[in-house]
């Protein structure tokens, strides 16, 4: 293509590139974006900077310790288990990197303003697709890396690896990564190309189809019935069931075999460092096939893919909860209206946004299965309480997630549609209330729900059931209160992207905050009744210990966790609300 | 420069153009008019490649956009109605992102993006990242990129849409001068104004089909109004009961 004869005015100024030399533009395209995303940070959030390097730091150190513990437990027990754990932890993850990519790529390749642009430059299909994939693969790989590496050197540690482990392990994870990232891809360009009426929806299908897949795996492992945990029968069944994950043609398997023969290496008579790069060869050569072969498909379907998706998307019908909007509007006082309406609005704005209740749906369907699984075990009364104080708090850190994510910058959001609202006869608290209303109401039903759920699954009794139901309310209505007065209070009204207002000083703070307040409530509900269940344990009568732990383990102690938690959510909820509400009431757009 | 050789395009089972063949020469203006869903926008995608033709071809300098897109943008600049610009990229590395993609050699590139910073009073910001832009200075900069590499077919896609008065005096003037020198400018645009001011022919699209295509004073002299102006013009040939000076046009077309 690059030697085809050039004819017309621009013969003598342009020309077209070079395989190598687009890949070095999109190379230097990425670096350039990258280190100016970076010099912003620095100059504009270091707040934030710090603390994901702090959390990822202390994420990183915690996951090393807790798999060194594991390593050293199973080393001295079941040696024999090691190899198997890291063939059932890779092959997940494969499916999950698989599914990410895939999403990643349809949007980055079909959705995006950045796919406009460069499509009408003279690039290559396969150029811009195999840029996207690499913005793909980094996006979905950070993870990947953050969860994976610290199990590996923790291994490599107990095992007392030397140091071409260490060497190793980055290349093993990257080459192995791009298999499924690749699969990913390819998958992604012929489903867009080859289903016409599903193209439209193809992100929500991946997701329901993902989601679908790990409820089956879900399902499986532990559809044996209740067992006592952790017992040998129930290591056993689970051991057995994760065999198929040890399957020779799996790139997860040959990531395991490769680093289980470089942490063996020169000091274990049966390891061996040539047998570990013949595994990293492996990996590298089918990854590099893979990557022949996507290029090849994006640059026979990709235009033509993309010109489908794009003739396919204004037909799209969105009117099957037309229902809902109707109750919504018409039922109840017409003082109420107005609320009801602006309720509505948001209601449709959320059920339109792809990225809002996908996420959704992902973490509360994860949780979910999570939360259902917890049947298959029984559980010693004050082991399944302690579960459950810490299911409680998984709960709500994820409805903060949710709330700091798309909650907090709802009022910023309204900035260029202010006028709008500015000539509805409706006051500006009625817009405050109405967005604490849509997160309260959209947070507690899920909320509530998996709590009972988890509940259910423990076995817990009827008291603590009502006291994690008591929480979860207060939870969610005290988060609502911090999002929506934090976004009011500090609202960002000319910025278009709700990604940047929640990244920005006041989400990271609506987050913080919002963390404070759930370890508090949780704490607090969780202090009285594990004293209680510790004095029990160990058989000490309650009036023979004396002072606070008598006090907070009775009672009393029950009783005053109540008031606590209560007075916490009323205040996380007005404090930030009426903060909020004075800030709009003279806000200028 | 450009043809469209009996192109379709449908949209599931809506026709958003239907049966389109149009040649525009070399040096020439050309304005696409008409009411919103006419299908011009789906028409300058064909032409700059992000659309594929249902049926017929779109070719550009001779290259077919479908078969050849790499060949055919190499000789077209595009300035889309929503200028798309990386947030995270100065002008200036955007406008060298351009050159470098269309393969120009480095002291040639130098020299046309000084030129084009120059043309489009771009100094002042040029350093600055593109997220910092506002919509005039974001379209200036869009601008001075599709024109970097001097190409042969210029698609304007709603041009003016956030420009200043000022940047629109210089718009129009460099268009005036490029057109002189050989270069076919495909524009689409609701000014009716700028229309008439500019284009050395005009086209109606209303439906997908090409109602009318000539001169203003060809489409007045169809109409029989003779002293009529444009903007009515454009009103009665985009009413629902003008299919009589449809047809006239486009088996004046056919011919």
């Amino acid at each position: 293509m690059s030697t085809a004869r050039i004819h017309g005015a621009t013969a003598d100024t342009v020309r077209p590139l070079s395989v190598d030399a687009e890949a070095r533009r999109f190379f230097r395209l990425r670096a350039q974006i990258a280190w100016a995303t970076l010099r912003t940070m620095l100059a504009t959030a270091r707040l934030r900077l710090s603390l994901v390097v702090f959390l990822s730091a202390m994420f990183w150190g915690a996951v090393f310790g807790l798999f060194l513990e594991a390593f050293h437990f199973l080393d001295a027990l079941h040696a024999e288990v090691i190899p198997l754990l890291f063939n059932a932890f890779f092959s997940s993850l494969m499916l999950m990197l698989l599914f990410s990519a895939g999403i990643l790529l349809f949007s980055g390749l079909y959705c995006s303003a950045e796919a406009r642009l460069l499509l009408t430059l003279p690039v290559r299909a396969e150029a811009i697709v195999a840029h996207a994939f690499q913005t793909a693969l980094w996006f979905s790989c950070w993870g990947f890396v953050l969860l994976g590496s610290p199990m590996l050197v923790a291994y490599g540690v107990m095992r007392g690896a030397n140091w071409p482990y260490y060497v190793v392990i980055l290349p093993f994870m990257v080459s192995f990564a791009v298999i499924p990232a690749t699969v990913g891809a390819i998958l992604c360009l012929v489903l867009v190309l080859w289903m016409p009426k599903v193209r439209a929806h193809a992100p929500a299908l991946a997701l329901v189809a993902g989601c679908l897949v790990l409820v089956a795996i879900g399902w499986w492992m532990t559809g044996q019935g209740r067992v006592e945990a952790p017992s040998t029968t129930w290591f056993q069944q689970t051991l057995s069931r994760l065999s198929i994950t040890e399957h020779k043609l799996l790139p997860s398997w040959w990531l395991s075999s490769g680093l289980l023969e470089a942490a063996r290496a020169g000091h274990d008579p049966g390891g061996s460092l040539l047998e570990a790069l013949s595994f990293l060869a492996l990996l590298v050569s089918n990854a590099m096939v893979l990557q022949l072969l996507a290029a090849w498909i994006a640059k026979h379907v990709y235009r033509t893919g993309y010109s489908h998706v794009i003739a396919e998307a204004p037909t799209r019908r969105r009117r099957p909860l037309g229902w809902v909007d109707r109750m919504l509007s018409g039922s109840g006082s017409s003082a109420g209206r107005p609320l009801r309406l602006l309720l509505l609005k948001d209601l449709r704005i959320f059920r339109r946004d792809l990225s809002q209740w996908s996420q959704f749906v992902i973490f509360f369907g994860l949780l979910g299965l999570y939360f259902f699984n917890l049947r298959s075990f029984n559980y010693h009364t004050a082991y399944a309480s302690v579960i459950g104080y810490l299911n409680l708090a998984v709960v709500g850190l994820i409805l903060s997630t949710f709330t700091t994510r798309f909650v907090y910058p709802m009022i910023s959001l309204e900035g260029r549609r202010f006028w709008i609202l500015g000539l509805l006869p409706v006051g500006r608290d009625q817009i405050v209330w109405s967005k604490f209303l849509f997160s309260f109401v959209g947070g507690v039903v899920p909320c509530v729900g998996l709590v009972l759920l988890s509940d259910a699954m423990l076995g817990l009794p009827w008291h603590l059931v009502a006291q994690h139901e008591v929480c979860c309310l207060m939870l969610c209505m005290g988060l609502s209160g911090i999002a929506v007065g934090f976004g009011a209070r500090m609202p960002e009204l000319h910025e278009p992207s709700a990604a940047k207002i929640s990244s920005g000083f006041g989400g990271t703070l609506n987050l913080v905050v919002s963390s404070l307040f759930i370890l508090t409530t949780v704490l607090v509900a969780a202090i009285p009744v594990q004293i209680s269940s510790l004095t029990a344990a160990l058989g000490v009568p309650r009036l023979a210990t004396r002072g606070f732990l008598s006090w907070a383990g009775g009672p009393q102690g029950l009783v005053a966790s109540y008031v606590v938690i209560v007075a916490l959510g009323i205040v996380a909820t007005l404090v930030p609300l009426r903060m909020g509400l004075h800030a709009f009431r003279r806000l200028e757009p | 420069m450009i043809e469209f050789d009996h192109v379709t395009r449908s949209y599931g089972r809506k026709v958003a153009v239907s049966d389109l063949t149009l040649s525009i020469p070399r040096g020439e203006l050309f304005a696409l008019l008409g009411p919103n869903g006419a299908g011009k926008t789906t028409t300058i995608k064909m032409l700059v490649g992000l659309l594929q033709p249902s049926r017929g071809a779109v070719r550009v300098c001779g290259y077919d956009m479908t078969r050849d897109p790499r060949l055919a943008h190499l000789h077209v600049g595009y300035v889309p109605d929503e200028p798309c610009l990386y947030d995270k990229l100065t002008g200036l590395e955007f406008l060298w992102f351009i050159a470098d993609m269309f393969g120009m050699p480095r002291h040639l590139a130098a020299g046309r993006i000084e030129r084009e910073i120059e043309n489009f009073e771009l100094a002042d910001f040029a350093d600055d990242l593109a997220e910092s832009y506002s919509l005039g200075m974001k379209q200036r900069l869009v601008f001075a990129a599709s024109l970097l590499h001097d190409p042969d077919v210029l698609v304007l896609d709603e041009p003016m849409v956030g420009l200043d008065p000022r940047s629109v005096r210089i718009v129009k003037d460099l268009l005036r001068a490029r057109t002189s020198e050989g270069m076919t400018v495909f524009m689409s645009t609701h000014t009716l104004a700028m229309a008439e001011e500019m284009a050395d022919r005009l086209g109606i699209m209303v439906r997908g089909r090409l109602r009318f295509l000539g001169t203003v004073p060809e489409l007045r002299e169809q109409m029989a109004l003779e002293t009529t102006s444009l903007e009515q013009l454009y009103l009665r040939i985009t009413e629902p009961a003008t299919d009589d000076v449809a047809t006239r046009a486009e088996s004046r077309d056919a011919r």
